[in-house]
């Protein structure tokens, strides 16, 4: 069987060019977004295939729950749903007043986001990064660089979309950063990953910065990508050493990376989309509020 | 000219995606690290099998494929996957004559290969860390090797792919 299409193009030819588009792709690795968009949009029907064994399990798992499990857990769920409605009570009133101060000062209304539940799909992922991948892509709306939370805090952002899977950055990663502040006296900082699911540094904090253990830090909404005000993580650790130009911090993160199951996708608010995307806009609001102010006193 | 004409073709397709399948399959985590590299070991297979058909441009447009289910750099596997697989399409004839072990220990030396080309490019374009547990799936290929090539090689003869 000597195939004649094998002389045809030689071996070598063959990897030279297999070389000089992989260092293409390699180069044009950002630039190349919507073709991995529309090709990964192809192949996710295989991640849903891959996700069934997980998803089987879960489903015998909620199946073969004993009634007195069942029992156990809605007793337990009905407390925290009191709790929680308790606060939320209390909650509301405090918005209420929030926003009528906010109205006082002529300061942008905070509105309430547009959020989709999200499931984490049991998907294999690149192991220099910590991903993962969510059911809802392009189709519920998602885009590059949404925020995503889960009941505790931070979880990450969206870095890949397709028509139905998305993936997330975990703010554990190497390449991930977050601005935050701290609760307590609203120094701003930045958190950045470590690559460990349960550990988050900050990197250059001076040594004379009031950060103390138990910190919470909460997102800035500086660099406009994170919604202000979630939480992301407490500080566990701060080492003031002589020999060193700066503190070594160290924060743990308040979301359960190592198992988290349901997340939120976060769509920022109308007022805080128009402020990333252009400042004309608000200053608008601004010159036209004195006016409408005028009109009424006249 | 009858000979050339490609017969099965869609068992190789099946192999394929049944390999991409295993590939992006959850895992528990103790064996995550040891999963082996399924998609890469059909690919090997198919192209010492039929190297004037399935050879460094089918192991490319794979490698691109894997990258982008895994969500990583673009063109880091369809690189080493190429590299790889133009060992294979190169030494196809010592290869098949091998015995099955001799076969085995080169095929875990080659998957050896791809993971140290992802980490260095990996490592050239981000901060990434050497870790042993890199060499991991080279010993689980090793072992998988001869039933995977059994289980092609039937494929094959059953639906005489050519």
């Amino acid at each position: 069987m000597k195939p004649i299409f094998a002389r045809g193009i030689s071996n070598q030819f063959r990897l030279t060019l297999a070389i000089i588009l992989s260092v293409i792709l390699i180069v044009a690795n950002g630039r190349l977004d919507p073709v991995r968009q529309s090709i990964s949009s192809v192949l996710s029907p295989l991640q849903y295939v891959a996700n069934v064994p997980g998803a089987l399990l879960d489903w015998s798992a909620e199946h073969l729950a004993t009634r007195d499990m069942l029992a156990k857990q809605n007793k337990a769920l009905l407390r925290q749903q009191l709790l929680m409605s308790e606060r939320l009570q209390r909650f509301e009133h405090l918005r209420q007043e929030n926003d009528r101060l906010r109205g006082l000062l002529g300061s942008p209304v905070h509105m309430d986001s547009k959020k989709v539940v999200a499931e984490v799909m049991e998907v294999a992922s690149d192991p220099y990064h910590q991903y993962v991948v969510l059911n809802q892509g392009a189709r519920t709306g998602v885009f590059v660089g949404q925020p995503v939370v889960d009941a505790q805090g931070v979880v990450g952002q969206v870095v890949q979309i397709s028509e139905l899977t998305s993936r997330v950055l975990l703010i554990s990663d190497v390449t991930h950063g977050i601005p935050v502040r701290i609760t307590r006296n609203d120094v701003r900082l930045v958190v950045n990953g470590t690559g460990v699911l349960d550990e988050l540094e900050l990197k250059f904090v001076s040594k004379s910065t009031d950060i103390r253990v138990g910190d919470l830090l909460v997102s800035s909404g500086l660099g406009n990508r994170f919604p202000e005000g979630y939480p992301v993580a407490r500080v566990m650790k701060v080492i003031k050493d002589n020999g060193q130009s700066y503190a070594t911090v160290t924060a743990q993160p308040l979301a359960a990376l190592d198992r988290i199951r349901y997340l939120l996708l976060i769509w920022p608010d109308e007022l805080e989309h128009r402020q990333d995307h252009n400042d004309i806009p608000v200053a608008e609001s601004n010159d036209v509020k004195p006016e409408a102010k005028q009109e009424v006193s006249e | 000219m009858s000979m050339h004409i490609a017969n099965g073709r869609w068992v190789v397709w099946l192999s394929l995606l049944g390999a991409m399948l295993l590939q992006i399959m959850p895992l528990p985590d103790i064996v995550e690290a040891w999963r082996p590299d399924w998609l890469l070991l059909v690919i090997i297979y198919w192209a010492m099998a039929l190297p004037h058909r399935y050879n460094i441009l089918s192991a490319f447009a794979l490698g691109v494929m894997l990258d982008i289910l895994l969500g990583a750099h673009l063109g880091i596997r369809a690189l080493s996957m190429s590299l790889v697989v133009y060992v294979v399409v190169l030494h196809f004839q010592r290869l098949r004559n091998f015995p099955i072990w001799q076969q085995a220990l080169m095929i875990s030396s080659l998957v050896c290969l791809h993971h140290l080309v992802v980490f260095w490019v990996q490592f050239v374009l981000s901060t990434v860390t050497f870790d042993e547990s890199l060499f991991l799936p080279a010993i689980s290929s090793l072992i998988i090797w001869p039933w995977v090539f059994w289980m092609l090689r039937r494929l094959r003869r059953l639906y005489k792919v050519r």
